[in-house]
């Protein structure tokens, strides 16, 4: 019996035994799956994603990370009654908050007198000193000493300087550092932002700090830079060692091989 | 053949069958009864199946690898910032929920020679309401504390580098999340119309007519004008209570959902 089907798969045979349908070879598409290669985009997508996902056990199996032999934490009730203790704890700060320094209200609005001193909210100080900026909008020789635009206008277009430098960030610095002394540059970056922010503040409160508002202007756009020199000089200073240490426990963990 | 409808699967027989206790008994019988409409069964293995997943082995994190929790642990408080002004914004909603109960958006005069309706609304919920000072002491600082902790979390990611690669796109999201956050503190510092809220919506109305171009159209569209009017605490108080909300809750679901996704970007 077995010789027969050997038989029968090697060479069909010519007397008219068996079917006479002729087993296609593995070359030969089936009608299913040639129904299956027609089916297009979705059939594309779908092989895409068993792909994908092949992909993704091979990397996991190939890699040397340790997949855990007990489950972690678990949800209920340790990690819930954490979360808890840490939500509690935040709210609490809230409303400890509010309960000792309660909020303030001011006069009612009267549109017929300005008060000396308009303020937003503290955050939204630095855009209130980018308004501040009229000394820095340049005066352009061909208008004849004239500004291209309004003071107004360009205190508000900063705004959108500002954001734009802040959304590029991670599409110029890419790469898998993670720490400030890994990047002494980026962090100075980082710090210049920070006190410019923080110098801008001050300036849109110039009426309230005592201070020559010339200086105080001066001083909006000298201290950043040298905040990030400081920062710079010193993370690239800690790199050194700091580096030193890191590379040393990881090649203990891990030895080149 | 009758038209009658047959129970196939028989699950009478079966629930007589299984002597259960009455509180069983209802509870399968609503189940069955619901599971014969919506299916609910397809749903209950895809929830399964999320349970499962939750609490999948996962793979030990870097961290953990190269056991370098001693080298960071003074890091991990500032890894929770996003969580608390999550917190503190859901603390804002449910408080400004409140608030809302009682405070009026209208600049009309509350009587001959008093403040705006919108003014004594609010000097109403501070004198007069139980608990109203309190409840608008915590909206306002659950608010602060907010933003607060969203500029922080924003430097937290900067300086641990946590924006990079696989993640510019919850960087941008979180750019869009922390203005409308903004957004959502300059609205709200206008609603109680006193001389500050007044003079800063001034502010606000030349700043858009400054913007060239569509300057005029975004003073409208914020403002309802040119000038300080019903129109602008309308509008505030709208966008304040209504659009904003919707938008943020969104985006703040999403913000998370990619984090969950992408996972931490844990320190090296």
């Amino acid at each position: 019996m077995t010789d027969d089907t050997t038989n029968t798969d090697d060479e069909p045979r010519t007397d008219g035994g068996g079917t006479g349908i002729v087993a296609p070879d593995d070359e030969t598409p089936t009608w299913r799956e040639r129904k299956e290669r027609t089916e297009g985009l979705s059939r594309l997508t779908y092989e895409y994603f068993e792909r994908a996902r092949s992909e993704d056990e091979s990397l996991r199996r190939e890699s040397d990370y340790v997949e855990r032999d007990v489950l972690a934490f678990p949800t209920w009730p340790h990690e819930t009654v954490r979360n808890l203790a840490l939500t509690s704890f935040f709210v609490g700060m809230i409303i400890f908050l509010s309960a000792t320094l309660p909020p303030h209200i001011g006069n009612p609005a009267n549109p017929n007198s300005t008060p000396a001193i308009i303020l937003p909210d503290w955050y939204l100080y630095w855009s209130f000193g980018l308004l501040k900026l009229g000394p820095l909008n340049p005066e352009l020789a061909i208008l004849g000493g004239q500004k291209l635009m309004a003071d107004r206008t360009y205190g508000v277009l900063t705004n959108g300087v500002v954001v734009g430098a802040i959304a590029i960030v991670p599409f110029i610095n890419k790469g898998s550092a993670r720490r400030p002394v890994e990047q002494p540059f980026w962090a100075a970056v980082g710090m210049f932002g920070v006190t410019l922010a923080f110098t801008l503040s001050m300036l849109s409160v110039k009426n309230l700090m005592p201070m020559n508002v010339d200086l105080l202007f001066d001083l909006t756009f000298l201290v950043p830079p040298i905040v990030a020199a400081i920062t710079y000089a010193v993370l690239k200073t800690m790199r050194e060692g700091y580096m030193y240490d890191l590379n040393r426990r990881y090649y203990r963990l891990r030895p080149p091989k | 053949m009758s038209l009658e409808k047959k129970d196939e699967y028989d699950h009478k027989n079966w629930l007589e069958s299984k002597d259960l206790t009455p509180v069983e008994a209802t509870f399968l019988t609503a189940l069955i009864w619901v599971d014969k409409r919506l299916r609910i069964v397809d749903y209950l293995e895809l929830l399964e199946s999320l349970y499962y997943r939750s609490n999948l082995q996962m793979p030990k994190s870097h961290t953990e690898q190269y056991d370098l929790d001693n080298k960071f642990w003074y890091w991990y408080a500032l890894y929770t910032l996003g969580f608390f002004s999550t917190l503190a914004y859901v603390v804002a909603a449910i408080s400004g929920a409140l608030l809302g109960f009682y405070y009026v958006p209208a600049v009309g005069s509350a009587g001959p020679g008093e403040a705006s309706i919108a003014y004594s609304q609010i000097a109403f919920i501070m004198r007069d309401l139980q608990f109203g000072f309190m409840l608008r002491s915590i909206h306002r600082w659950s608010a602060q504390v907010m933003t607060a902790a969203v500029f922080l979390h924003m430097l937290r990611v900067y300086f641990t580098g946590a924006y990079k690669e696989p993640r510019e796109l919850n960087w941008l999201l979180g750019i869009v999340l922390i203005s409308l956050t903004m957004v959502f503190g300059y609205s709200g510092y206008l609603l109680p119309w006193d001389q500050l809220a007044f003079w800063a919506g001034q502010i606000g109305v030349e700043m858009s007519l400054s913007i060239p171009l569509i300057g005029e159209w975004v003073a409208q569209l914020l403002f309802g004008g040119f000038s300080l009017s019903q129109a602008t605490l309308q509008r505030m108080y709208i966008l304040h209570v209504f659009l904003l909300p919707f938008v943020v809750t969104a985006l703040i679901a999403l913000h998370i959902g990619i984090v969950w996704v992408q996972g931490i970007a844990e320190p090296h």
